[in-house]
């Protein structure tokens, strides 16, 4: 009798919530999907009525210098655009498709042997920077000794086809850059790889309590591909993964494309050109301003060169090679990452490390060099 | 009767597990649907820009192709995104672990969302103006002879106008002594080099650029064009010396520093390398009478013969260092005509990568 009971109350219970559940969960997606629509329907109309806006009679008048801001700020979205979407794709399918063993496999065991590879290893596979760090935490889980997993996330996000690419066409007027760029990621690479050798020889610095976004709410996310990425999905699936990865990462990242072009637009547009002058033709205040502005901005390897060369005519050459080389080892996203996945000290020493390194590579590289 | 209590239990579970699927489900399904419409509002944008040709205030053409690349990935992606917000089952992970994709507070999604509209309304909404005098007052103007306007502001000691005071003692009569004096045939007109003398000039190395300046005589005139602008600032940097007394006709926008005189203007173009933000102006001084009468951002046609004015800057460093003087030769055309023009379609120049 009492079971009975008790599986009538069971049964009876859920039944009402289940209602108020199903009518919120209709409520909410037909309003999320009346929101898309209208959105849909907004850009639509902009498009097809592109002379209300663009005429001479616009609806919306801006004074000129925030037209100027708008200019220069879409320019350097829409130029990177492209270069984004292929860094982010490539990255998206080195993730589903290359298994972390691999990688594993070519480098040497003697640790300062393992440096010069594990740089030329960064260019043979060019992860995006939003990616790297959870990729070199496995690769660091599954045996790889972590100053050379140090190397590797410092080196892959710039000696990178695709950054190559968006460096070389941003500075096409002044190859300087580009070469000094991939030339010093490289060294500073290997020498930032071996300093912390020295401090940390191969000790254990990854932190365990990773655990906190991967309960129960989000679980599909513990799905982890690394350990078999071909065995259980069809080509399909795959290149399904590879393009919603994709889109994911070009969201994750775009917005600090955005974010950083805006700013860029209105520091080009407003700052007083003395100032901006004063700062910018001295070696070191321009240097040590470039890597603030870099670590600040957040800007994915792809993209910064185009924002890099938007301060071409006040900035010193190396002063802009500092920002496309500081700007993909650390900044301000992955500094909130570093601290999510090693321990404090760790961080603390890698950023150190690299600032001084950075700082004093492009001191030496413009009074010596350039 | 234990198993009813198990079946009851899990049951009971899996309710709570199924109303938390439902509900990520939901979310995730949602954001991809924002996304696939943001994403589509992104091609949109591009569609819009390439058939109204508006791209060109934006994007170098060297760079179209990348933007058709862009354009197509962009359809294919938000496309596949509004299909994965129908799509029934838990297939949606991108297999990564650690960073979630999805924001979890309603005013971050708000935040997010909005910084990604933000540049599609600016695009569609914000007329697009070719740069102007204003940015040209931000970036400074690269004057030939190697020197920006930034370094002339720089210079305190003179001004420009002190400066360029000494070259007006010169006259008609003393620019054709010069040219006599070079011995380049002793006739009243000032001739056209002939290319082999040119190429004498260069020493042979530069056959590229005595090349363009060839190319850009029209008759007596040497024709700065839009092809060929960004080269012959260079081919009047390095041989200004030779080509001292020789007829130039330059287009351009007017642009003024307050340090000029009022007889004076630059000529001056925006040029642009893969997109606007690293546009840098470049331009030539001019000096007349007649420039008085030009505002800033008029496009004007000038005719002038080519001279060379220097601008001494002198530093005076207070220590045991002796002070020195630092000499910035600056070509100028004597303007012989000037006019306006009607603003061109394509109002910056391209560098033409040749080598």
């Amino acid at each position: 009798m009492v079971t009975v009971a008790i599986v009538r109350r069971a049964q009876m219970e859920p039944n009402p919530q289940r209602e108020k559940s199903k009518t919120k969960t209709f409520a909410r997606s037909f309003g999320a999907d009346l929101f898309g629509v209208l959105l849909l329907g907004a850009f639509l109309f902009l498009f097809f009525n592109f002379d209300l806006f663009k005429g001479d009679n616009a609806w919306v008048q801006l004074p000129d210098s925030w037209v100027n801001v708008n200019t220069i700020f879409l320019s350097i979205v829409i130029e990177a655009l492209p270069f984004i979407l292929l860094g982010v794709f490539v990255s998206a399918l080195i993730q589903v498709y290359v298994k972390e063993d691999t990688i594993q496999r070519y480098l040497p065991q003697n640790a300062y042997a393992a440096l010069f590879p594990a740089a030329v290893l960064g260019a043979i596979f060019p992860i995006c920077e939003c990616a790297i760090i959870p990729v070199v935490r496995r690769l660091i889980k599954k045996g790889m000794p972590l100053h050379v997993g140090v190397v590797f996330l410092v080196a892959a996000p710039i000696l990178n086809p695709v950054v190559f690419a968006s460096t070389f066409y941003a500075f096409r007027t002044e190859p300087t850059v580009l070469w000094s760029r991939m030339g010093l990621a490289f060294i500073l690479a290997i020498i930032i790889g071996a300093i912390l050798y020295l401090l940390f020889k191969n000790s254990h610095q990854l932190r365990e309590s990773i655990r906190s976004k991967e309960s129960s709410h989000t679980h599909h996310h513990t799905h982890e591909q690394s350990g078999q990425p071909g065995q259980k999905l069809t080509i399909f699936q795959r290149v399904k993964q590879v393009m919603y990865h994709t889109t994911d990462e070009f969201f994750d990242m775009g917005k600090y494309l955005i974010i950083g072009a805006f700013i860029a637009g209105v520091v080009q547009t407003f700052l007083d050109r003395q100032l901006l002058l004063a700062i910018g033709s001295n070696e070191w205040s321009s240097t040590a301003v470039m890597m603030a502005f870099a670590y600040v901005l957040s800007l994915c390897s792809e993209a910064d060169a185009f924002v890099a060369a938007s301060f071409g005519g006040m900035f010193t050459v190396g002063s802009l090679v500092a920002f496309l080389v500081y700007g993909p080892m650390l900044d301000l996203k992955n500094t909130i990452m570093l601290f999510a996945y090693f321990k404090v000290r760790f961080v603390i020493a890698f950023m150190v490390t690299v600032t001084v390194v950075v700082f004093s590579a492009i001191m030496v590289l413009q009074f010596f060099i350039l | 009767m234990s198993g009813h209590h198990h079946g009851e239990n899990d049951h009971h579970t899996d309710h709570h597990h199924d109303h938390h699927d439902e509900h990520d489900h939901q979310v995730s399904s949602f954001h991809a649907f924002l996304r696939g419409i943001i994403l589509f509002g992104f091609t949109l944008l591009f569609l819009s820009l390439f058939i109204n040709g508006t791209i060109s205030y934006y994007i170098a053409p060297k760079m179209m192709p990348f933007m058709y690349f862009a354009f197509g990935v962009l359809l294919i992606l938000s496309v596949l995104q509004i299909i994965r917000s129908t799509s029934k089952n838990e297939e949606q992970d991108c297999g990564c672990e650690g960073h979630d994709h999805i924001p979890n507070k309603a005013w971050k999604t708000v935040l997010i969302y909005s910084i990604f509209i933000f540049p599609l309304v600016a695009g569609f909404v914000i007329p697009d103006r070719a740069l102007d005098s204003s940015v040209a007052d931000r970036r400074g103007v690269q004057l030939t002879g190697d020197v920006t306007t930034n370094q002339l502001i720089n210079a305190e000691q003179l001004s420009l106008e002190e400066a360029l005071a000494r070259s007006e003692g010169k006259t008609a009569e003393d620019y054709l002594a010069e040219i006599d004096a070079r011995g380049t045939g002793g006739e009243d007109e000032i001739n056209h080099l002939t290319y082999d003398e040119l190429y004498e000039m260069a020493g042979g190395f530069d056959e590229f650029y005595m090349g363009i300046l060839d190319d850009a005589y029209q008759g007596d005139v040497i024709t700065v064009t839009d092809d060929n602008f960004l080269d012959m600032m260079t081919v009047f940097d390095l041989y200004l010396d030779d080509l001292i007394g020789e007829e130039v006709e330059i287009m351009g926008f007017v642009y003024r520093e307050k340090s000029m005189r009022v007889n004076q203007l630059v000529v001056a173009r925006f040029s642009m390398t893969c997109c606007t933000a690293d546009s840098q102006v470049f331009g030539m001084l001019v000096e007349g009478e007649e420039t008085r009468q030009f505002d800033r951002d008029q496009w004007v046609q000038v005719r002038g013969v080519l001279e060379s004015t220097t601008y001494v800057y002198k530093e005076e460093s207070g220590d045991d260092e002796e002070p020195y003087e630092i000499e910035f030769i600056l070509p100028v055309l004597n303007i012989k005509e000037i006019y306006e023009v009607d603003a061109p379609d394509t109002p910056y120049v391209y560098p033409n990568f040749n080598f």
